[in-house]
């Protein structure tokens, strides 16, 4: 048992192949360091700050907020509203568009915040499930030893109704079935991951800024071009702790919102080789579920999801998020 | 043998009575129950809706729930209608609400007039189950706080696919046994 638990990697166990280890680590550290001096090179780019009115209706009164132009984020306004909306609004509507918690506001507006626990649109579960399915990403990521290679492939438009959230994954492991306590140990990871409550940023670069940051994943190399044309040469980029991946979003504010979860199951997809669908199911934190009916949810999460087959088979690079922004 | 309905002599109260009547402990014994009742009874009709202990509320339920539909049954004119009132009101401009105010109010009711809520022990709090009484049709807001979006809960939502899908499977299973 212990020794099957051994290769997925949760200490830095450093003996074995040093060399691919530091290129993989190194690779992520320079992502994240292009990461944020883009972030700071737009944030300089504001230049004189202006102020803009935020209209807010709260259930007592109306608020109006002046914040900044192009800085203060709808997560901002929620902290001048109250510490209790910022805690459990997972995104906002501005002037009735969905819009990132952490995504800077534009101009005068007037401002809506959604949350979990009363869902009024439906736009914030789909945003909550494609939360879910780039932190399943951000777990496959760190999850295996340094000498299986790694190459996070997509996630699909993320379809409640499905069953379970979904992240497909290249692994250089052939004939792959996870056994009981590796979809345990994955699960765990998950949940360390969400309870270290990390806020989720937003950043919009150019193409070739991308290409530069993921130039060790040669899958997402060739979709990049493809996103961008499909995008007016902007790719959209979400980051959680020190893991970077591109999503159209919107995506909910930060990873506390996420509460009972589990990773339930790894198919390989058939006819693709070593492409694995990695699939999980999560409840949103407040829900109270008791132990059966969460488990057929469970259960249900297990079976292969086939969602958005055909067009995974048509048009492969076109899967990635080819979530139309105001869609559902 | 010729008995009267009983239906006709008392009027049927629309919640479930307890077996037993609760003594309400007190030094005073069963006059110190009265003493309790009337205190009790007097503030729901004043007040319209107050938290309390939970035995004590059950218990004072049903005179509220009595005296109302005697009330309502007999009207002012009716002499031991008004003595009963008077008994159980301790202020006496609340005899005057209760069949000036209370009556009209409750003239087509088909369930019981009044509601009884679990309250919360807030912390640190004692032994005793707390309990909101309340007059229907007061003014203010109400007690219970459903969810409008609860169809659109995550969970719900999750769970109907479920069902949807086994349901699925089972037609399938059934149309498979009928062709063999």
């Amino acid at each position: 048992m212990y020794q099957r638990c051994k290769s997925l990697c949760f200490a830095s166990n450093l003996q074995s192949r040093y060399k691919s280890i530091l290129s993989k680590i190194e690779a992520k550290e320079r992502r994240n360091l292009l990461f944020e001096e883009e972030k700071k090179r737009q944030r300089t780019a504001v230049g004189r700050i202006e102020k803009i009115e935020v209209k807010y209706q709260s259930p007592v009164e109306e608020v109006t907020l002046i914040m900044n132009k192009c800085i203060s984020t709808p997560m901002d306004c929620a902290k001048h509203i109250s510490e209790g909306v910022s805690k459990v609004s997972a995104i906002a509507m501005v002037d009735g568009s969905p819009w990132d918690m952490n995504r800077p506001l534009l101009s005068n507006c007037e401002l809506k915040l959604l949350n979990l626990l009363s869902p009024e649109n439906k736009l914030v579960n789909t945003a909550f499930w494609r939360t879910c399915s780039f932190i399943l990403g951000a777990v496959v990521d760190i999850a295996f030893k340094q000498d299986v290679t790694v190459h996070l492939h997509s996630f699909p438009v993320p379809v409640i109704k499905s069953g379970s959230f979904i992240y497909d994954v290249y692994l250089d492991l052939a004939d792959w079935k996870p056994t009981d306590q590796e979809m345990r140990a994955l699960s765990a990871q998950y949940v360390k991951l969400i309870n270290k409550e990390l806020p989720i940023e937003r950043i919009e670069i150019s193409e070739s800024l991308a290409l530069d940051m993921f130039q060790d994943n040669p899958i997402k190399m060739t979709q990049i071009p493809d996103i961008a044309k499909s995008n007016n040469n902007k790719i959209i980029l979400y980051r959680i702790g020190d893991y970077i991946d591109i999503s159209k979003g919107p995506m909910v504010g930060n990873s506390s919102l996420i509460g009972r979860c589990t990773i339930a199951a790894v198919h390989k997809i058939p006819e693709k080789e070593n492409l694995y669908r990695f699939q999980g199911v999560a409840l949103p934190k407040g829900i109270i579920l008791n132990q059966y009916a969460y488990g057929l949810l469970e259960n249900r999460a297990r079976k292969f999801n086939n969602t958005s087959w055909s067009v995974f088979s048509e048009e492969n690079n076109e899967v990635e998020d080819a979530k139309v922004f105001g869609r559902n | 043998m010729n008995q009267a309905k009983i239906e006709k002599l008392v009027s049927r109260l629309r919640y479930n009575v307890g077996s037993k009547p609760r003594k309400l402990k007190n030094v005073d014994g069963p006059e110190g129950r009265f003493r309790k009742i009337k205190k009790t009874l007097t503030a729901v009709i004043k007040y319209e809706r107050i938290e309390l202990n939970y035995a004590r509320a059950d218990e004072t339920r049903g005179y509220v729930e009595r005296l109302i539909s005697e009330a309502l049954r007999h009207g002012p004119e009716h002499g031991e209608t008004m003595e009963l009132a008077n008994f159980w009101i301790k202020e006496k401009q609340l005899v005057h609400k209760l069949f000036k105010v209370l009556v009209p109010r409750y003239q087509n009711y088909t369930t019981s007039f009044t509601k009884l809520h679990n309250a919360p022990c807030i912390y640190p709090g004692y032994a005793y189950k707390r309990a909101i009484l309340e007059l229907k049709g007061n003014v203010y807001p109400t007690v219970e706080q459903s969810n409008p979006h609860q169809h659109n809960l995550l969970h719900n939502i999750l769970l109907d696919a479920a069902r949807k899908e086994y349901r699925m499977e089972k037609y399938k299973e059934i149309a498979a046994n009928m062709n063999v």
